[in-house]
Parts: C-alpha cells; structure tokens; sequence
C-alpha cells in the first residue's frame, strides 16, 4: 500500500482552500446580485408577472338646460382571447366569428396571434357578450365596459359630437370638453404565470376608476327639437341642401338650439347619411364622413348679404353720419365710381327715409351710408363688435371671417360690404354680432358649457365667458331694436310676424360663389321681445330650388320657431287693439252642442265665427271637440261627430 | 485531525465512520427533496396531468437506491474495487459511445439511454468511473507521476472518454478533466506545470470559443443577456436571484418557478433557492456544500493510503466542480452551459451516483485510524 505522503495533503489543503476562495467569491456575486440590484430585478420580474388590466372610467354625462340627459354611457362588452389558455381554437373561431359577425380570418388572425391577451372586438352589445360567456370557452375573455350612448340619436349631432373606440371625444363638445368628461381610468393588478394564467391568491392591486364629470350645457332639447322640426319642413319644401339655426340668448350668449340639417346619428356617426351610391373607396368616405360632421353654423363662412345691413345701420347710427329721418332716393341702382350696382327693386324704391330704407332692405341706402362712414370708420367698427376676431364659441373648429385686406378696399369693395356682400363670416358670428348690438351694445360670447358638475351633482367649475361692454350705445341699440321690429311689423320680414310678440328682424338672401352656379343662400335673423331681446334665431337655408327670398322662405321657419319657443320660455303675448281686431284675436266658452242637429249646431257656430269640421254622415250632433263649457281660442278649429 | 485525546482507546483498534458527513449528505438530500419539491410541482401540474409530485416521486425513488447503494458500499472495503475499476472504466466507453448511436433525445441532447421504463445518464456513471480509474492508476505511478511524461500518459488514458462524453456533453467532459488535473495535482509534489497547464488551459479555451462561432455568440449573451433571445434563461434566473432579496420570498413562492425559469427543477433550481429563501438561504447552502467539501478533505488527508485519498480527493473536485461551475452559470458569472447542483437538482441517474460515490467516501472514512 503507497501511503499518502505530506506534500500530497498538502496540495489536498490547497485544493481546498482554492475551492473555499472560489465558493466565497461566488457569494459574494450573490450579495451583489441579491442586495445592490435586488431591486432592478424585482422591478423587472414584477413588470414579468403583472398584468394590468383596465377598468374604463365612465364618461361623463351632458345634460341639457331641462335636465335631460343628451350623452351619457351604455354597458358593451369587450371580446378578447389569451392566446396560451385557448383549448379548442376552432371552436372558438367559429362560435366568436358567428356571434360577433366577424369574417373568419379576422377571428383566426386574433386567436393566432401569440400574445398574452388579443382584443378581438369592442363595443359588442351586453347582450351578445352575455351569450359568448354562456358558452364558457377556455381563453376567450368577456369585460365590460362603457360605450358613448346617445338617447336622442340625431339632436344636435354637430354639437354634441360622438366619442371613438377609446372613448375619447372626436367632434363637438365631447373634444372640446373632454377633459372634463373624460375620467380616469382604474386597473386592476394581478399576477400570471408564464401562461398567462392569473394566479388565484396573488397580491392583486386594484385601481378605481374616477368616473368622468358631468357637462350642463345651455342648449335645450325642446327648442333644438322645435328647431329641427322646422329646419326639416323648410328643408323638404325647397329641397335645400341644408338648413342651419342658431336659437341663443343675445344677453349672455347662451345657445339654446344648433340645428345643422342634415344631421346624423349619433350612435352611428360612420354610417354615411346620404343614398350609398355604389361602392366607395376608404378615403372618399372619410371626406364625405368628415363632410357630414362638419358643424355648418361654425365651421363654414358665407357671404351674409342684406343681414349684415345691421351692422352697417348700427355703425352709421353710431358714428351720426346718418339719422332716421335722412331721406334717400333709390332709382333702382347706384352708381360707385365705374360700377352701377343694382338695388333688388329694379323699378327702385324711389323716395325714402332711413327707416324706410331698412324696411325696404334697399341697397343704394346702405351704399349710400357706406360711403358715408368711410372705409377706416366701417373698419373701426368691425373691429370694435368683434368681427375680425373669432367668436370663441366652444365648439372645436370655428372658421374666422374672411374680409378684404384694408388697405385694397376701394369704393366699390366698400360699396359692396356696406350691404353684406364681397367678405365671409359664420352663421354664428352674424348671430353673436346682431346679439351685441341688440342687447345694448355688449359684445358676448356664445357658448354651451354652463357648468360642470361631479356625478353626485356637486358643482365643479361654473364657466365664464368674456364679455365686452359698449360695443356701441345703448341709444344706439335702442333705435336698432325699433327699426328691426319695424322691419318685421312692417317691412320685408313681414312673414316672421306673430301678432302679439314684438320681433325684430332682417331678411337676407345672398349668393353662393361662383354667382355663375346661380345658387342661394337665404337667411332671417329675428329676436324677441323686440324692447328686451331674450331670444335670438338665425335661420341659413342653402341653396333652396324655387323661390329663394329670404324674406318669403327663411323668415316663416323662424316665426314658427318663435311662435313654438316664445311661450315655451314664458313670454307673454300682449295683444295691440289693432292686432285684437285684425287676428280675432280673444277667447270664448265652447257651447254644448252633443244632441243637437247639425243645422242648429252650425248656426251656432256662426256666431261664434269658428271653423267647424264634421265626421261622418248624419244629421245629429253625437260628440263634440273641445268639449263644452272649455275655454278656446276665437281662431280654434271645431270637430263635431255625426250620426 | 485525528483526535489525539483518544489515543487510550488504542488496545480496541476502534475504527472511524465519518457521522459529521452522513449528516451532512442526509440533511443536503431532504433539503434537495424539498426543493426539488417546490420547484417541480408547477411543471407536474402541467406536464404530468396534474400530478404536482410527479418528479418528487421520481427522485425519491432514485434517492432511496441511492441511499442503499451508499450504505451497502460504505460497507465494503473500497479495496475490493480495484479489480473492477478496468472493467467499469471501459464499460464508461462504452455506454457512453452507445449513447451516441441509441440515445434518447431531451432539449436537443442525446444523453439517456433507455432501458424498459427506466432513463439512464451514461456520463454520470463515466464521472464515477474516472474517479476510481484515476486514483487507482495515478496511485499505482505515483513516484513517476511528477515527471511530465507519465503526466500527460494519464490525461492521455482519459482523453477517449473527454473526447465521447464531450460530444453531447461539454460542461461533464470538463468536470472530468477538471477531476483528472486535481487528481495529479495532488498526487504530484511539483507546482510549475500546474501553472503551465493552467494557463494552457485558459489559452486553450480562447481559442476554441473563437474557433465555433456558437460559443463566442454564447459569450455575447453572457455579457448582455438582456440584448439576445437566447439569453433569455439566464435571464430569467437572475430575475429569481434579484428578487429573493435577503430572506426571500418564503418557501413555495416563488414565482419565477412558474414557467418563467424553463425546467426550473434542472439546473437553475438554485435561482429558485435564491427567490424562495434569500441570500440567508442560499449563503447557508453554498456554507453546506462547504462543510461538505471540508469533511473530504479530513478523510483525504486521513486516509490510509494514496488510493483511499485520491478517491476522496476526486469525488472532492467533482462535488465542489459541479456546485461551483453550476452557481457561477446562474448567477451568470460564467457563459451559460448545463450543469446540475448536486443532491439538488432532478436528475436520478446523478442521485444514484452521487451517494454511491458518497458511499465511497464514507468507506474510505472507516479506514481512517483513530491512531497513526
């Protein structure tokens, strides 16, 4: 046997000690990595294992100045798959295709595709996603979520505006006001494996979503309906290519009605709303989608023609280069430098007042008044109500006016702007002007946004909006105001007249460029009561076929508003002796005539002078509307039932 | 070491049985148990049809043969290997050649040989082949061992087997080289060439990364492991150490087990370590594997004769190879390559040989004189 000898144990030793050193810078590498970078790798192995899921925060509501609710959220379903806990993948992809009406590629692509969770469709109904659940497939996730609802699908599309699949405002006031609305999303936390499967039990961390806060805006849903209503018969009668009005409070800008017809649905917003002719590619569609979302009353300019006449009026009134008592004589054109510009009147309104000019709408007046003030006064005040800045409405996308540069106005571009004509606004800077200088020369800001409130109705933020005092005088506003009314009473606007209301007025009816297309914009602006204005509307019909005056088309679309809205917003109507006697105007008791014969019944009526309609054939009285002994109307129409 | 207080037990010719080691081994084979235990119970569940003791069955059934091997070879003089040692040295040759030809794939390796319902790992057993094989020859040529020829004869005798395990198996083929090198280290009184060879060896290895592109990729992943794909195990092994902390996340909650760290059960079970009970835990670990280590160097430097020591000598270099090159791979100190931790790590074929070889070791211990 070889013994082991002393140089031999002690090489045994120095092996030894050679391991003991290694084992010991080893763990010192574990110090480092367990101590000094512990944290990165836990950061790094948590982000790992988490998985965050998000739990949407409920948008906030809009509601209107009655109450109603004009936006607010409906529970849809979230369809996902997670690729790793998929069972029967076919199975999958035929049940999710058929039920979400998905084309099967679609589905396939999102069930194959590797990834920890896959979205495959958003949006779904509650119903729909309830019935996948039922199914119970291994993989295939159902969440719930919140989807913009609108429950009066097209009122005041252009306003409101839509929200898109992450639920952010696109258009409107859901983009303008989306901080507000928006919320703050939650999420929950939890851990996976390397499957994707959550571990039952792990620390989860949850989030709560803040739901967004409310909006209350100014515009009333019965007036924008009372709106509507009307733009949509006018619409239809002159086969307009649309119709756009802007109802609001001339004191403190507040819009109670935008109507842009034709609108669209609001739970559909990419559903083009006109005839679908034939196929069209992705990018003619997003132009005509982009096309029907525009908000005509803010977005487009036009050339406002004989309303403007207001501003001109005003700023001659004010700079005293004109009374109401000046007299003018209008042979039907008149001559600036080599141009002869024609009035509307061929023959011409020959000798007239001021007043009477107004009323007449007569362009040689206004030209006439025009060239008085001069270019730099007319300049001076379309800067001071406001013309040449934008309105600041809240509402994204507001067009700024489109004026000649000051120093290439000569006569006849002065001639020409004088009655509304060679420069663009908006529809709603017309409407916020005329405001300013009917409400006693205060220039506002027109605008929805009243207030925002938390779910709970508690009070967040009370918008303010600029306003600018003196615009013009109050003297100045005065005699506006009764010129106007005289204009509706007595003058062109004669259609807009409701016996009983004192509106003021001034029709327009303008061209569309090229003048060559021979294409027309016929508008009314009118407000009410004419001595303390608290409504003002702007009707715009766009090219309407046939008759195209505004004095004959647009201004009865807002005397039907009025005559809707003005008692509606608790204006009394006071009756004038002559209007009394003109109107038959008054009220009588209706008279018991349920058994009497029908000759009897209808000499009856007679006295009473009422319209009487009868239903069937017969000779006796069998049933009467209104019933007897019921207060009516002179004007009511009478049904008696016959037998 | 030998206690000299008990020299008046001499009349009894009393002999010595190593207890501090068996304890150590039977503490470091439950320790093992209960890892292995909390490691592998989410790959069962997956793999194994829901059987969360799927590879805790199958390691305790190796580690039970084991145990029995160990302590029926304890018994034997390790003498009465000698005559065997030839026969198992080729024996190594062959299984391990057979490997190559009827091998059973697992991750792209042929390392199994299947017999019936059983697996079998021929490397394994090569390890255990050259330890005896070495200590026996370098004992037998210990007075010319320092001359460089009979030195590079015995490396030469080991060559085929580096050469046949290597092909499938690297990381074994360099613990047996590493055994083979301690081996004459300790059975030689010279220094230099060990330097030499040492330095050789580092040369070497320069030369043959760079020669296979894979190995100087592997090398590129080393050092950023986060910029490649196939960086990913490390990677996620690190994730495990880093998180664990000081005292750990506490035992069976790990996370990175759970499918994170692929095979978490395998060679990186000693990140699992890390992350389930802190660097306390995997310190008092490594300090067991140490006292280990420590225990074989007594016997060592107690045996008898040379062969009894280098026997002890060469199951010393292959414990302490394997738990160093294993530890220094998942705390990515060194490029990545497949090695298990001993008595932890699944693996049944390497149960059976270890406590086999600590079976060896234990006989040895019992040869120790308490008296010189």
């Amino acid at each position: 046997m070889i013994k082991s000898k002393t140089f031999n144990r002690k090489k045994i030793v120095i092996v030894f000690i050679a391991i003991f050193l290694i084992l010991l810078a080893l763990v010192g590498r574990l110090f480092y990595l367990m101590i000094a970078k512990s944290e990165y790798y836990q950061e790094k192995a948590d982000q790992l294992h988490e998985r965050e899921r998000e739990i949407k925060a409920a948008r906030g509501k809009i509601i209107d100045a009655t109450g109603q609710i004009v936006a607010t959220n409906k529970t849809v379903c979230t369809i996902s798959v997670i690729h790793n806990q998929i069972k029967e993948p076919e199975k999958v992809i035929s049940i999710l295709a058929n039920e979400l009406e998905l084309s099967e590629e679609i589905v396939r692509k999102r069930v194959e595709k590797y990834s920890s969770i896959e979205r495959v469709k958003t949006n779904v109904d509650k119903e729909i996603g309830d019935k996948i659940r039922s199914y119970a497939l291994a993989g295939v996730k159902v969440d719930e979520d919140f989807k913009r609802y609108y429950p009066y699908d097209t009122l005041a599309s252009k306003v409101l505006g839509f929200t898109g699949s992450d639920n952010q405002g696109i258009i409107g006031l859901e983009v303008k006001y989306e901080t507000y609305l928006k919320g703050q999303n939650g999420y929950i936390l939890t851990m996976t494996d390397a499957r994707g499967v959550e571990i039952e039990d792990a620390a989860e961390g949850r989030m709560e979503p803040i739901a967004g806060n409310d909006l209350y805006i100014s515009l009333d849903s019965n007036i924008q309906k009372f709106a509507e209503q009307s733009a949509a018969k006018v619409m239809k009668a002159k086969s307009a290519e649309s119709v756009s009005i802007i109802v609001m409070n001339p004191k403190n800008g507040e819009i109670m009605a935008m109507v842009n017809l034709p609108e669209f649905n609001l739970n559909d917003p990419f559903t083009l709303n006109t005839e679908n002719t034939g196929l069209i590619d992705e990018k003619t569609k997003q132009t005509m989608l982009n096309q029907m979302w525009r908000n005509r009353c803010i977005n487009d300019t036009y050339e406002p023609g004989s309303t403007f006449k207001i501003l001109t009026a005003a700023a001659g009134l004010e700079e005293g280069v004109v009374t109401l008592e000046d007299t003018f004589s209008c042979p039907g054109f008149k001559i600036v430098e080599d141009r002869r510009i024609r009035c509307h009147k061929i023959a011409g309104h020959g000798g007239e007042t001021f007043i009477q000019g107004v009323m007449n709408s007569c362009n040689p007046v206004f030209i006439e008044v025009g060239l008085r003030l001069g270019v730099d006064n007319i300049f001076k005040y379309f800067n001071q109500l406001g013309l040449m800045t934008k309105t600041g409405v809240d509402l994204p996308g507001e067009a700024g006016t489109i004026m000649h540069k000051k120093e290439n106005v000569g006569l006849v571009e002065l001639a020409t702007m004088s009655f509304g004509q060679s420069f663009q606004i908006t529809p709603i800077q017309l409407a916020t002007t005329v405001s300013s200088i009917v409400n006693g020369g205060t220039r506002i800001t027109p605008h929805f946004g009243v207030s925002v409130r938390a779910y709970d109705g508690e009070l967040i933020k009370n918008f303010t909006y600029p306003e600018k005092n003196n615009v013009i005088s109050k003297e100045t506003s005065e005699t506006m105001r009764s010129i106007l009314e005289k204009v509706v009473s007595e003058g062109t606007g004669k259609k807009a007249y409701i016996p009983g209301f004192r509106i003021g007025g001034k029709t327009a009816t303008s061209q569309t460029l090229p003048r060559s297309a021979k294409k027309y914009i016929s508008s009314f602006i009118g407000f009410a009561p004419a001595e303390d204005p608290q409504v003002l509307a702007l009707a715009v019909i766009y090219d309407p076929k046939g008759i195209y005056y505004g004095g004959t088309i647009a201004a009865p679309v807002v005397q039907e508003i009025f005559g809707n809205i003005l008692p509606y917003l608790g204006i009394e109507q006071v009756y004038e002796a002559n209007e009394i006697e003109e109107f038959n105007i008054g009220d009588i008791t209706m008279p018991n005539l349920v058994g009497l014969s029908k000759t009897e019944a209808s000499s009856i009526l007679k006295e009473y002078d009422l319209n009487v309609e009868y239903l069937n054939e017969g000779e006796t009285v069998t049933d009467q509307f209104p019933l007897a002994n019921e207060t009516i109307r002179k004007t009511s129409n009478i049904i008696l039932y016959l037998e | 070491m030998s206690p000299r207080n008990e020299r008046s037990r001499r009349p009894k010719k009393e002999n010595y049985f190593d207890y501090s080691l068996l304890f150590i081994i039977i503490f470091l084979i439950c320790f093992g148990l209960v890892m292995l235990y909390s490691t592998s119970s989410y790959n069962g569940q997956i793999k194994a049809n829901g059987d969360s003791a799927f590879y805790l069955k199958k390691q305790l059934t190796a580690t039970i043969l084991g145990l029995i091997a160990m302590m029926i070879i304890a018994r034997i003089d390790y003498h009465f290997w000698e005559r065997f040692t030839l026969l198992a040295f080729l024996l190594s040759h062959v299984l391990s050649a057979a490997v190559l030809f009827v091998g059973s794939d697992f991750n792209g390796s042929k390392r199994w040989l299947k017999i019936g319902p059983l697996s079998f790992q021929p490397s394994e057993f090569a390890k255990l082949a050259v330890i005896l094989f070495l200590a026996l020859v370098i004992s037998k040529v210990s007075k010319k061992i320092k001359q460089f020829r009979t030195m590079l004869l015995v490396i030469t005798l080991c060559g085929p087997i580096v050469a046949l395990v290597g092909v499938n198996n690297l990381s074994t083929a360099i613990i047996i080289l590493g055994i083979a090198v301690i081996l004459i280290f300790v059975a030689s009184p010279k220094y230099l060439q060990f330097i030499l060879i040492g330095v050789g060896g580092i040369a070497f290895m320069g030369i043959f990364i760079y020669l296979e592109q894979y190995r100087a990729e592997r090398l590129k992943i080393w050092l950023n492991p986060e910029d490649f794909d196939k960086g990913y195990q490390t990677l996620q092994g690190l994730y495990a150490i880093g998180s664990g902390g000081i005292l750990g996340k506490g035992l069976g909650q790990s996370m990175q087990k759970l499918g994170f760290v692929p095979e978490a059960q395998n060679d990186m079970i000693f990140s699992i370590i890390c992350e389930e009970l802190g660097l306390f835990g995997a310190v008092c670990l490594i300090l067991l594997f140490m006292l280990m280590i420590w225990r074989f160097m007594i016997i060592a430097n107690n045996a008898p004769d040379l062969y009894g020591a280098l026997i002890v000598v060469g199951i010393m270099g292959h414990i302490a190879l394997q738990v160093i090159l294993n530890i220094a791979v998942v705390t990515n100190s060194i490029p990545n390559t497949g090695i298990t931790l001993p008595f932890i790590s699944y693996g049944g074929t390497s149960a059976l040989f270890l406590l086999s070889e600590m079976g060896l070791a234990l006989s040895v211990s019992r040869q120790v004189k308490l008296e010189k």
